[in-house]
């Protein structure tokens, strides 16, 4: 099996090269590093990335969207098929990825 | 009245809940960056290892901890959501070092049933989305727009209401979740949903997988060119995708947590509860996977999280154990592990419970906490301040100075000890038995008190005595030279380094010597306007033989001026105000910045930036350490140099990340100190307190001390029985028999000096501990330890029956001495006027210790108070009884003597589910509840009509967002009447997270001080990611949200230290105080834990 746990990935080969392995009852680490107390002003973000939900419900959404389908019965139903064809193409294209 | 509250943190939390890896502080630079609930911790991946960089404090409990590289982005950003649903996402600016928001928000929404398995949080790995899961049957999306700016969220209607993963599938045209879940039959079942973000709807993914291992709980998404996704169950895991399916059973474990290993994900690591690790590797041949392979690499502690750093080594993250940084080997050791453990990080988590002793009796606190689950399960004896190991002592009455000598100036090893008395000097030195014995130096006046020694250069020594300065060999020890005092002059002080000598004669005279190869030779000599206290030359530039500055401390003017060396010319003066005059200055630099500490003769310290080159001081702070005069000294420790402040209130300064700190030593009274570094005693102090002289180690410095004591089971309750010196301990082993897991209880025996098990009681099959006391009963002068335990059976909802079993220790062994079998849990046991008072189930019930005729003892049932929920936490004070219900909040209760009978005075009606409680003092009490609250209540006995006095009144409330699991009164600090600080009362608490901290019931004027300073700091010092601080306090749970009141936020408050000076000055004048008095106000407070 030691095939499995060799070739062990490597982004840069000096991480953890100097590190002494210390013995298993090695005293814990107590590096402590200093403590963040941001003043600065950017803690803000820019005025539009301050996300918040729409404003629609997602019911009354659901009942707009059906009252729009109901306006344009029979239209609708091509566009629909339509769109499920389109849905269908990106299963294809992720089967294509996946060999 | 104990309602005005401050509550801080003394040991921050070290439950690792989330870790990850990327290139976050810049292109180049590989970070770990993990959280511990409510603060994340940036690491550098260095050749030495982990460099922590920066503990960020959020204003949240962190739910979701994602790294992710935006289209176009050199470097990595961090998104972290919150459990009150807020989130944010966060930028290094390696310019400043500061931490950017490139976006936040609140996704909460007003009607949504909160997920019971937690809160998901995923994003999309082509950034077209972020994806959360809140809510049962609703994911949240938040989209990306091309030029990656987040957009307005939206919901989309999951039909899977028990949820139980969810994952983005990589290599998807459409952003493609898979999502496990579980249906109403108890199956569980994966199926995938591409996200149509135009229409805000899912569409039917390419991928589903009905009837999957009833345990499966992990899914592990697979990156291109292999694509698909791993489900990971509890006795099979499988990979599917399109093309392929494949399984492999494995041994019956349940897997918390895993780590991929490669970039083409064909490689994963998986920790499970028993604490093993596991590799799984997918087989393939180029992109198409011909199976799944497990191999075992070893044991860790229990991992919550597991992250693959870089070159074989990973990090570990713990909720149970401590976390790790591991090896992964090439070749199995002897025990054939593949984990070897290359560092340890102290995880307290969780404290189930703790208790507060005094076990060195030196009127000094520690916390001995039941941390840990699992095999991970330990004690951890916690401990503030600096402890002194005394390795020798002996009885000498009035000294007046210490110092310790070389015999020549290239030993490594300290040989003379120099002891000062009024009229006399003796010498001890380190025999050929490496015993100290009295010894001689020739060279030395024996007759007069030494007022200053020195090792000098040319293997030389320098002692000042009121007379003269002599210079003595120190191979031959004779007299090489003396300097002497004018006739009618003597030496006040002196101090003196390796090449030079400053003294202080009446008259204000200082006069400044140079030693030579066998000579003394005066330099200079100034006349100062008044007289002289104390003086330093210690050098703080870059020659450590020779100093170009002096200090020096006068009297009269209160003031404490600079020369220049040789030339004694004045450089600066620093007036030092009041009436008290300076006792010991002391030049000095820590971690490369200059000081000058000067210590006044009421137990003050003042401490400045000492510009080397002009000379000039600044940054003036104040704090007060004792009340008694201080000697300062340094010395050093583990190649770092500290310094001692020798007074009533001994002190150890020392400096981190460029901030002076002070712990407290764990002696009472010092007053003198110099280290002695010999060959029989390496890096000691020596030590003068209270007619004795001792010879100690000092431990390493820093302010709280963490001993672990392994276990190797998971202790739940903990109690110290100061009579026979143990400690008793409730605990459970994990046993794992054939093929059945099974759990064993028992109640522990341990040696409260050596933390040994001593003696153990096997609870029966289905027995757990539930309480633990140590009390006696009135008329029996024994101690007694009394447990009440739990049957719980599968079948039962709630415990039908217990026990209450009382022992005795005699001869180091439990003996069981009466037991009363009881109709539910007993969750709580408490001394009460000589009897015991039981917490079972709804009902508190109290019992007598009956003798009986043939002279042996029983509890015998007395009175009872229904009314409960389940009565789960109990504290009595006098007659009054504090009971915290399970879902009913705070109840107080009367016990009538009289009548003999136990009567509901008040309850708090809010809902709340109690996690702890406490009686601050008579009137008000403090809990603790499961949203992570903390809230006061009042009895209202003089209220006018019956309704009114019934009720508990709320009076403080506060959100911790830290789950308390035990209140107990104590401190961790040596308690000194004398300070102001001495008179707090304090309650301390321990939390799932290992926090453990303060809560400090302040008089109203320093509360309403302190609230205005919290009010500025708050507009000062902004919540990382834009988060807010008074949301993030204000008391929360399922029925209200409420600002905090009566509460402060002692962690922020303490975060003013930590502030540049302009922006503490700017702090100090809109509150209208020096910020001389403001820093030592703050200061006093961070002495409290």
């Amino acid at each position: 099996m030691g095939s499995l746990l060799g070739d062990w990935p490597s982004y840069d080969p000096h991480n953890f090269s100097q590190l002494r392995p210390a013995d298993p009852s090695a005293q814990p680490s107590k590096l402590t590093p200093a403590t963040y107390h941001p003043t600065h002003n950017r803690t803000l973000p820019p005025p539009n990335q301050v996300i918040s939900n729409e404003a629609r419900n997602i019911l009354l959404r659901h009942f707009y969207q059906k009252s729009e389908e109901k306006f344009r019965p029979k239209r609708a139903a091509s566009d629909h098929l339509t769109s499920e064809h389109n849905c269908k193409q990106p299963r294809a294209a992720y089967a294509d990825g996946a060999h | 009245m104990s309602v005005w509250n401050y509550v801080v943190t003394a040991h921050k939390p070290t439950n690792v809940t989330h870790s990850c890896v990327g290139n976050f502080t810049s292109p180049q630079e590989l970070n770990l960056i993990i959280a511990k609930c409510t603060r994340i911790e940036i690491h550098l991946l260095t050749p030495h290892g982990l460099q922590p960089m920066l503990d960020v404090p959020i204003y949240g409990r962190i739910a979701t901890l994602e790294l992710f590289r935006p289209h176009g982005e050199p470097q990595d950003f961090l998104f972290i959501a919150t459990e009150r649903y807020k989130f944010c996402v966060l930028q290094w600016d390696a310019e400043t070092s500061e931490l950017i928001t490139r976006a936040m928000g609140d996704v909460s929404d007003r009607i949504g049933r909160p997920t019971d398995n937690g809160q998901i949080g995923l994003i999309d790995p082509d950034c077209r989305l972020i994806g959360l899961h809140l809510y049962d049957g609703l994911f949240k999306v938040i989209p990306f727009d091309n030029k990656g700016q987040l957009k307005e969220a939206f919901n989309i209607r999951l039909e899977e209401l028990q949820v139980l993963d969810i994952k983005f599938l990589y290599g998807c045209l459409k952003p493609t979740i898979v999502v496990l879940y579980q249906d109403n039959k108890d199956a569980r079942h994966a199926k995938t949903y591409e996200i149509a973000l135009k229409d805000k709807d899912f569409v039917e993914g390419p991928l589903s997988h009905t009837n999957l291992d009833n345990g499966a709980g992990i899914l592990i998404p697979v990156p291109m060119p292999l694509g698909g996704v791993i489900i990971i169950g509890e006795e099979t895991i499988v990979y599917c995708s399109v093309s392929a399916f494949k399984a492999i059973p494995i041994r019956p474990s349940i897997t918390r947590a895993y780590g991929r290993v490669d970039a083409d994900g064909s490689r994963y690591l998986l920790g499970d509860n028993a604490g093993l690790l596991h590799l799984l590797v997918i087989t393939h041949e180029r992109e198409r996977v011909t199976g799944l392979k497990i191999e075992h690499l070893g044991e860790t502690s229990v991992a919550s999280t597991i992250s693959y750093l870089d070159n074989a080594v990973v990090y570990i993250g713990s909720s149970y154990g401590d976390s790790q940084l591991i090896k992964l080997n090439l070749q199995p050791d002897a025990k054939g592990s593949y984990v070897e453990v290359l560092e340890k990080y102290v995880n307290l988590g969780p404290i189930v419970d703790f208790c507060v002793v005094d076990l060195e009796r030196q009127g000094q606190g520690q916390v001995v906490t039941c941390s840990g689950a699992y095999k991970d399960g330990s004690l951890r004896i916690v401990r503030n301040g600096i402890g002194i190991n005394e390795q020798a002592s002996v009885e000498l009455q009035g000294i007046k100075g210490l110092w310790s000598l070389r015999s020549s100036t290239n030993d490594p090893y300290d040989t003379f000890l120099v002891v000062s008395f009024i009229n006399e000097t003796r010498v001890l030195a380190m025999n050929m038995d490496d015993e100290l014995e009295e010894s001689e130096i020739e060279g030395f006046c024996a007759e007069a008190q030494t007022l200053f020694c020195q090792n000098a250069i040319h293997d030389q020594l320098v002692q000042v005595t009121a007379n003269s300065v002599r210079l003595v060999s120190s191979t031959t020890r004779e007299l090489l030279h003396e300097w002497n005092a004018p006739s009618g002059y003597s030496v006040n002080v002196a101090t003196a380094n390796a090449s030079q000598v400053l003294l202080a004669t009446g008259g204000g005279h200082l006069v400044y010597l140079e030693i030579g190869n066998g000579k003394l030779a005066e330099v200079k000599h100034v006349q100062l306007d008044y007289e002289i206290s104390c003086l330093d030359i210690n050098p703080s530039g870059e020659n450590p033989n020779y100093s170009t500055l002096a200090a020096v401390g006068m009297w009269t003017d209160i003031s404490v001026r600079i020369f220049s060396l040789p030339s004694l010319e004045l450089l600066a003066k620093e007036n030092l105000g009041g009436e008290i005059i300076p006792r010991s200055v002391l030049l000095c630099t820590f971690e490369g910045v200059s000081y000058l500490l000067c210590t006044l003769g009421d137990g003050h310290l003042l401490n400045f930036l000492l510009n080397l080159s002009t000379g000039e001081l600044s940054n003036r702070k104040k704090v007060s350490l004792g009340t008694q005069p201080i000697m300062l000294r340094t010395f050093s420790s583990k190649d770092t140099t500290h310094v001692f402040a020798a007074s009533d209130r001994p002190t150890v300064i020392y400096s981190s990340n460029k901030k002076l700190l002070y712990s407290n030593v764990n002696l009472k009274e010092v007053s003198h100190m110099c280290p002695f570094n010999s060959a029989a005693f390496p890096d000691s102090l020596a030590i003068a307190k209270e007619g004795e002289l001792s010879i100690g180690t000092i431990d390493d410095i820093q302010k709280l001390h963490i001993r672990t004591i392994p276990l190797g089971e998971h202790a739940r309750r903990i109690c110290h029985q100061e009579q026979s010196r143990t400690f008793a301990i409730c605990s459970l082993k994990n046993c794992q028999t054939s093929n059945e897991e099974t759990e064993m209880h028992f109640v522990r025996l341990l040696d409260d000096q050596t933390f040994e098990f001593i003696s153990t009681y096997p609870l029966d099959t289905y027995e757990y501990g539930c309480s633990i006391i140590s009390c006696s009963f009135s008329d029996d002068n024994n101690a007694y330890y009394c447990v009440g335990t739990a049957y719980v059976l599968p079948e039962e909802n709630e415990p039908s029956k217990g026990r209450i079993l009382v022992f005795v220790v005699e001869d180091g062994k439990l003996q069981l001495i009466a037991e009363k079998e009881t109709k539910g849990a007993v969750y709580s046991l408490n001394a009460f006027n000589g009897k015991l008072l039981a917490a079972i189930n709804q009902k508190i019930q109290l019992y007598k210790w009956m003798l009986r005729e043939d002279g042996s003892r029983e509890l015998q049932a007395e009175c009872g108070h229904h009314g409960h929920i389940l009565a789960l936490y109990v504290q009595t004070r006098g007659d009054f009884i504090v009971v915290g219900d399970l879902m009913k909040s705070i109840s107080l209760l009367l016990y009538k003597h009289e009548e003999g009978a136990i009567e509901e005075l008040a309850r708090d009606y809010n809902a709340n589910w109690m996690s702890a409680v406490e009686i601050l003092d008579d009137d008000v009490f403090l809990g603790a509840e499961n949203n992570y609250n903390l809230f006061t209540v009042r009895k209202n006995s003089d209220a006018a009509t019956d309704e009114e006095r019934g009720r508990l009144e709320v009076v403080g409330e506060y959100h911790l967002g830290e789950f308390v699991n035990r209140f107990r009164h104590g401190s961790l600090v040596m308690r000194l009447p004398d300070l102001e600080a001495g008179h707090i009362p304090t309650v301390i608490f321990g939390t799932i997270n290992g926090v453990i901290g303060v809560v400090a019931s302040l008089p109203h004027d320093q509360y309403v001080f302190l609230e205005k300073l919290q009010a500025n700091l708050v507009k000062v010092i902004k919540g990382v990611g834009g988060l807010s601080h008074e949301q993030w306090r204000s008391f929360n749970n399922e029925k209200k949200t409420v600002d905090a009141r009566n509460f402060l936020d002692g962690d922020l408050i303490e975060s003013f230290l930590d502030l540049s000076r302009s922006r503490m000055d700017e702090i100090a004048s809109s509150m209208g105080v020096p910020l001389e008095e403001l820093c030592k106000r703050v200061e006093e407070l961070t002495r409290l834990h």
